[in-house]
């Protein structure tokens, strides 16, 4: 069923994904049965149905081609924009995983963030939750776009970025919703962006809990995201520096606040400290009484087994070679080898001697190292070998220092992010080799001159010896002239 | 590449360590650090092919030399380091107290500072033995320099004061290069319990790696044309190897860290950075 509430744009269907995924299906699952819910703007049908397991769902788009086909899976549509929602309808819960950037179209009023959130609220039932995605204008993914959020034609019409009225950090989020009488029951950071995130983890998580795991978390959520997609430098090590140095909070791609209306007594959607997706299922970090961390998926269908120590193995090999630590870079190739060598060293966690696989779930790398070795070369990254300068060779030179018998093949397309900064870093290598080919080109062009030189003086000396008598008689009579000069410049010094 | 590279035969006992015919190493993909100094691993006034790495003893050496415009510079350690991996003593801890375990060390090996081809060594040597012997515990070696070896005058004043040796040539221009130069060094030091210079240098370093007490006295003697402030930067730089008795901890800990111990490369390690695999040679031909 459809209803047009006014403002609805006939022409235009959503450009950009809608919000969906396992993580956000997990959280919206969490949700009290029977609950009447409201899903403002687009949302992925997956997500759609999962709410409406046992729930009563009404869907709010702006799109009227993308309300049509949703009425026509048999979803009950709102369309048009939302200065249009009066209110008249209360909703137990809204979820606007997709933030508050898509609910306006361009018939009336332009809500700004709080403008949209206040119409939200106008909608909720007293004790209502509100489940709320808000995009971090200065997020790991913004960092590492090449294109700009604020230039014509690049998203809505009024392409306001990081000039947007949004709060710019989780604790001010928090605030905002709470002024807003909106207070918050739970908050998560969440990579690799905002539409679709595979880890949340909230800010007490990233200040105090296991922020080894959580970076190398953060790193492969993004490496899944940007694998072979252009970048302004590799998003993988800013998602991991910021979780490892405590801005995890503050440079995730998002944020998602669990709010109500008012205080209730028990808490709607939970949010465990960390969540991840590991092939197709969703994954729980949990804090134990005595301090340490375990994992088990959140339907709980397996046992709880502790969450690896330790740092991810492919920042402790590049801070290696970029330390010139060869010892320590042997130790970890060597360990890494013998333990694991068929996984990636951006999912192997190293914890001393011990190597863990960090998610069971991703598929095994028969050339690990070789891909290593091409992220120690695209990367740009300094290391021991400087002038080991070829992808093969480079290759050699790790199976060697790993221990290993015979070299790895080089490896195939591997999906690295392909930065900007990597690739000038690139240029800039190849013009320092290019200016040394040349200056090597005049040095033995130099030694070959004088090699020449000494040849052709050999020659002549061979030619005296064994020359004709008449030969030899005038090059000896040369000799001796030359010695008279020498000798009379001598004198004359 | 140069042929400093085959001095003392450094690149025939790396080919030996890599599994390669030692009587005939391949070229080395850049320029091996010859002996120990303060500068950026080479020889100063070596010509040097721009773009090709020096294969430097240590970190330390790798830091200085990056710092004077050889970013280039990779650490492989010292080739007397792999001689030695391959040729270790049975027992080294006990061969000194254990005349069975190996033969008993005895006295000191003197290595009088040496010049070279193209600089020659200005200094009484006289006055430096005679320093020497009042000094010394117990019966002395000396080892020459060939290049003073050759000189029957020089030869003869410490042929007075104590056995004399040389290891041999260490060859030039790949010319008579004396392949075992480094394994006579070796065995000669193993027969000492101590091994002192009038100037700090790669034998000392060598002896204290094989074992000997350092010690470095006496008149330091002049190079020509050598540079003033580099000569006083050492004694003021390592003082803990300066002295007739220095700490031997202390001196060991540094000798070693000179030498690049704990830097070695792997035998495929090493044929990979010096340019040795097999793989690459396919590529270069094809």
């Amino acid at each position: 069923m459809i209803r047009m509430i006014g403002g609805e744009m006939p022409e235009f269907a959503e450009r950009l994904p809608a919000a969906g995924g396992d993580l956000y299906r997990h959280l919206a699952g969490r949700l009290p049965a029977g609950a009447h819910v409201l899903v403002a703007g687009p949302h992925e049908p997956g997500l759609i149905e999962a709410l409406a397991d046992g729930r009563t769902v009404t869907c709010l788009l702006r799109s009227q081609p993308d309300a049509e086909a949703l009425s026509a899976q048999g979803f009950t549509v709102l369309c048009g924009t939302l200065a249009k929602l009066t209110g008249e309808d209360r909703y137990d819960a809204v979820v606007a995983l997709d933030g508050t950037g898509r609910l306006c179209s361009p018939e009336g009023p332009q809500y700004d963030w709080a403008e949209s959130v206040r119409v939200l609220k106008r909608v909720m039932r007293p004790g209502g939750t509100l489940l709320l995605t808000v995009e971090n204008e200065l997020g790991v993914h913004r960092l590492a776009d090449p294109g700009t959020p604020t230039a014509p034609g690049t998203g809505e019409w009024r392409p306001l970025g990081e000039f947007g009225t949004a709060p710019g950090r989780p604790d001010r989020l928090a605030a905002a919703l709470g002024a807003e009488g909106l207070p918050v029951s739970g908050l998560a950071a969440a990579w690799p962006d905002p539409a679709h995130p595979t880890l949340l983890a909230t800010p007490e998580t990233l200040r105090y809990g296991p922020l080894d795991a959580l970076a190398a978390l953060a790193s492969g959520a993004v490496a899944d995201a940007y694998a072979g997609k252009p970048v302004l430098s590799d998003p993988r090590r800013l998602a991991g520096a910021a979780v490892r140095r405590g801005l995890g909070a503050e440079l995730a791609p998002a944020w998602i606040a669990v709010a109500q209306l008012a205080t209730r007594p028990a808490v709607t959607v939970p949010l465990a400290p960390a969540l991840y997706r590991s092939a197709g299922t969703v994954v729980e970090v949990i804090g134990e009484p005595d301090g340490t961390w375990s994992r088990r998926t959140a339907d709980g269908t397996r046992d709880t087994l502790p969450l690896p120590a330790g740092r991810l193995l492919e920042e402790a090999l590049l801070t290696a070679a970029l330390g010139h630590d060869l010892p320590g870079l042997r130790r970890l190739l060597t360990g890494w080898m013998a333990a694991l060598p068929t996984t990636a060293a951006g999912n192997v966690l190293v914890d001393g001697d011990r190597y863990t696989v960090l998610d069971p779930g991703r598929p095994d790398q028969p050339d690990a190292l070789a891909r290593f070795a091409h992220t120690l070369d695209a990367g740009g990254y300094a290391h021991p070998w400087p002038a080991v300068t070829d992808m093969a060779r480079l290759t050699e030179v790790l199976a060697g220092a790993a221990g290993l018998a015979a070299a790895p093949e080089p490896p195939g397309p591997t999906g690295a992010p392909d930065g900007r900064r990597e690739l000038t870093a690139r240029i800039d290598e190849l013009r320092r080799r290019l200016d040394d080919a040349e200056a090597r080109s005049r040095f033995f062009e130099a030694e070959l001159e004088k090699r020449d030189a000494e040849l052709g003086r050999a020659k002549v000396q061979i030619a005296a010896f064994s020359g004709s008598l008449g030969f030899r008689a005038a090059k000896a009579g040369l000799g001796l002239a030359r010695k008279a000069r020498n000798s009379l410049r001598k004198g004359q010094q | 590449m140069h042929h400093g590279n085959h001095f003392y035969g450094h690149a025939h006992v790396l080919a030996e360590y890599c599994g390669l015919d030692p009587a005939d190493p391949p070229r080395i993909d850049g320029y091996l650090q010859h002996g120990w100094n303060v500068v950026d691993g080479l020889g100063a006034g070596t010509p040097y092919a721009p773009g090709r790495p020096i294969f430097v003893w240590s970190e330390r050496t790798r830091r200085r030399a990056w710092s004077m415009n050889r970013p280039l510079a990779t650490v492989i350690g010292a080739p007397f380091l792999y001689l030695l991996s391959a040729q270790s003593e049975p027992d080294a801890a006990s061969a000194q107290s254990d005349p069975d375990a190996g033969g008993e060390r005895e006295g000191t090996i003197w290595y009088p500072f040496h010049g070279w081809e193209g600089q020659h060594v200005d200094g009484d040597h006289q006055r430096l033995i005679d320093e020497i012997v009042a000094t010394e515990p117990g019966p002395i070696t000396f080892c020459l320099y060939w290049h003073e070896f050759r000189d029957a005058r020089i030869r003869a004043a410490y042929e007075k004061a104590g056995r004399v040796i040389c290891h041999g040539y260490r060859g030039y221009m790949r010319m008579q290069t004396d392949a075992r130069f480094l394994h006579k060094q070796l065995a000669e030091l193993r027969r000492h319990r101590r091994v002192a210079s009038n100037r700090l240098s790669s034998a000392v370093f060598y002896g204290v790696a094989a074992g000997c007490e350092p010690a470095v006295y006496g008149n330091p003697m002049r190079l020509a044309k050598e540079d003033g402030p580099t000569a006083r930067r050492i004694p003021r730089e390592w003082p803990e190897l300066h002295g007739t008795n220095p700490d031997v901890t202390a001196a060991r800990a540094t000798a070693m860290a000179e030498l690049g111990a704990g830097h070695l490369a792997s035998p495929a390690e090493l044929r990979a950075v010096l340019g040795w695999t097999a793989g690459r040679e396919m590529r270069e031909a094809a």
